[in-house]
């Protein structure tokens, strides 16, 4: 934590001497003289982005950027692009953004209005909501039950926010990674951890025994996740977007749905006809 | 830099008060955590000087074993492995009642005190032996000698290291976020969870623990002046 406060520090005094950036769009030269295109990351939110049993770090989002962004940026530059990854987690991800470090945030980042004032969004690449992970046999069915119950939840969520708001005698206790929030639940720390609810799914699955555990409620939030960039660069966001669009149109996308959210995939997660309807709609005319 | 501040989130809204909640939590673990420091590090501490054998041996291992395991283990260690060991009824009191923040606490003030008692220990040594010969001599027993001459003036020798030392405690405080301890770094997170100011909510947060470090080095520097013992401890200045 410490290293982290040295990191902002050192980051907070660099700022005043870095030059601004007047090109076109500076996130597409560094790219293009770098061939590199850097994402921030996630380690631990299976499907999305995490390490695996043999020791790759691949996920749902990454795929997305490697096949469906990636080649698109190739395209506009006229040359290979290749795919740098970097751990973020949601404390550090804008601050990484913002100090050049990364270009573009590719993981379960929730695209917010309040989010919107600092960074740039991608169109939304999944849609979810947030729900309750508790014990088998629990009597909390819903975010209408936690009132006085010990919840877990992510630190620097959107969900331990609503909770909050919701609910506020609801007794919130929240942990900055998906492994200590459910060794709490796991042990009875906790009465039952809240998340977005395909991330609950990851949890189930990877857990020793999943039928010990069951996702219960409504989503009671919207969690539209889209891939962050430094703010006011529409030219790097139209290629990004772009990338996404063919994917979608193309059929690459559903493919590697299918690949992750499948029967046969890593977090089963069948994809609504909503959801479909809703991904094909914000993909463009050419 | 394509970054633009705006610094009006750090007292719009709630921010000002999850501030002022997170340094009140940071103030308040940090000082029962360094009572408890401060106790074990002077008992263990002296303990590891006295002519007792055994009494050595078990100061030792309390140093060795605690000192040299991370404190983010120790936090998990008192968060994850002592409930399990009490009984179901009191497991469900403690959860209900600021485990975590408890948890926290001991693990902060038993990994310190071990790092006191090694300061604690220089000290000691660094008073020449005849002192306790001398108090032994007039009668004194190991106990009164202890207590009436060496830990006076060993406790007055080891200010400045003392305070590296407590400062080092609070600001380790912030290790206790990963138990769910709304300290002020878990604090600063969540007005970035609200405003996606990450870089302004972090350099608040450094910021204040800078000041309450500073002000904290300022009261020991007075502390050391108020206590020196004239002509036993040099000082400049």
């Amino acid at each position: 934590m410490n290293r982290l406060l040295a990191t902002v520090l050192a980051l907070t005094l660099s700022l005043g001497v870095a030059a601004p950036a007047f090109a076109q769009s500076a996130t597409l030269d560094k790219i293009n003289q770098s061939g590199t295109l850097t994402i921030g990351t996630r380690t631990g939110s299976p499907p999305f982005a995490y390490v695996n049993k043999d020791n790759q770090w691949v996920g749902f989002a990454i795929d997305l950027v490697e096949q469906a962004i990636a080649p698109a940026l190739s395209r506009k530059l006229g040359k290979p692009i290749k795919v740098e990854k970097k751990e973020s987690t949601p404390p550090t991800r804008i601050a990484l953004l913002a100090s050049n470090a990364v270009d573009l945030i590719a993981g379960t980042m929730t695209d917010t209005r309040a989010r919107r004032d600092s960074v740039d969004f991608s169109l939304t690449f999944f849609v979810t909501g947030a729900q309750f992970l508790v014990k088998t046999g629990s009597p909390i069915k819903g975010i209408q039950d936690v009132a006085g119950k010990r919840i877990a939840a992510q630190q620097a969520s959107t969900n331990a926010r609503i909770v909050r708001e919701r609910m506020p005698t609801a007794q919130l206790r929240e942990f900055p990674d998906q492994p200590a929030a459910f060794q709490a639940l796991a042990q009875g720390q906790v009465d039952a951890y809240t998340n977005d609810g395909i991330q609950l799914a990851g949890l189930k699955v990877k857990a020793p025994k999943p039928d010990d555990w069951v996702i219960v409620g409504d989503f009671y939030s919207y969690e539209p996740y889209g891939m962050a960039m430094r703010k006011n660069d529409s030219d790097f966001r139209a290629v990004v977007n772009n990338g996404l669009m063919e994917a979608i149109d193309s059929g690459k996308y559903f493919e590697l749905y299918e690949k992750w959210f499948g029967p046969r995939g890593e977090v089963p997660y069948p994809l609504t006809p909503e959801n479909r309807r809703f991904l094909q709609l914000q993909a463009v005319p050419k | 830099m394509n970054y633009q501040f705006n610094w009006s989130v750090l007292w719009s809204g709630q921010t000002g008060a999850w501030l002022l909640q997170g340094v009140l939590v940071t103030l308040e673990i940090s000082a029962l955590a360094w009572v408890l420091a401060a106790a074990l590090g002077v008992f263990s501490g002296a303990l590891r000087t006295v002519p007792y054998r055994p009494l050595r041996a078990l100061a030792t291992f309390y140093v060795e074993f605690f000192r040299n395991v991370p404190l983010l283990v120790w936090m998990f260690f008192w968060y994850f492995g002592v409930p399990p060991l009490l009984p179901a009824v009191v497991q469900n009191w403690v959860f209900s009642h600021g485990a975590e923040f408890w948890a926290g606490m001991f693990a902060l003030g038993v990994y310190h005190g071990a790092r006191f008692s090694e300061v604690l220990r220089s000290g000691i040594q660094s008073i020449p032996r005849t002192q306790f010969e001398a108090a032994q001599a007039m009668g004194f027993t190991t106990w009164q000698a202890y207590r009436l001459v060496i830990l006076p003036v060993a406790l007055r020798l080891i200010v400045p290291p003392a305070t590296s030392e407590s400062l080092n405690l609070l600001k380790n405080s912030s290790v206790a976020l990963t138990i769910s301890v709304a300290e002020l770094t878990f604090q600063t997170r969540q007005i970035e969870t609200y405003t996606a100011r990450a870089i302004e909510a972090l350099t608040a947060g450094t910021l204040i623990y800078l000041v309450l470090c500073l002000s904290i080095a300022t009261i020991m520097a007075r502390v050391e002046r108020r206590f020196a013992i004239p002509g036993l401890i040099v000082r400049v200045g």
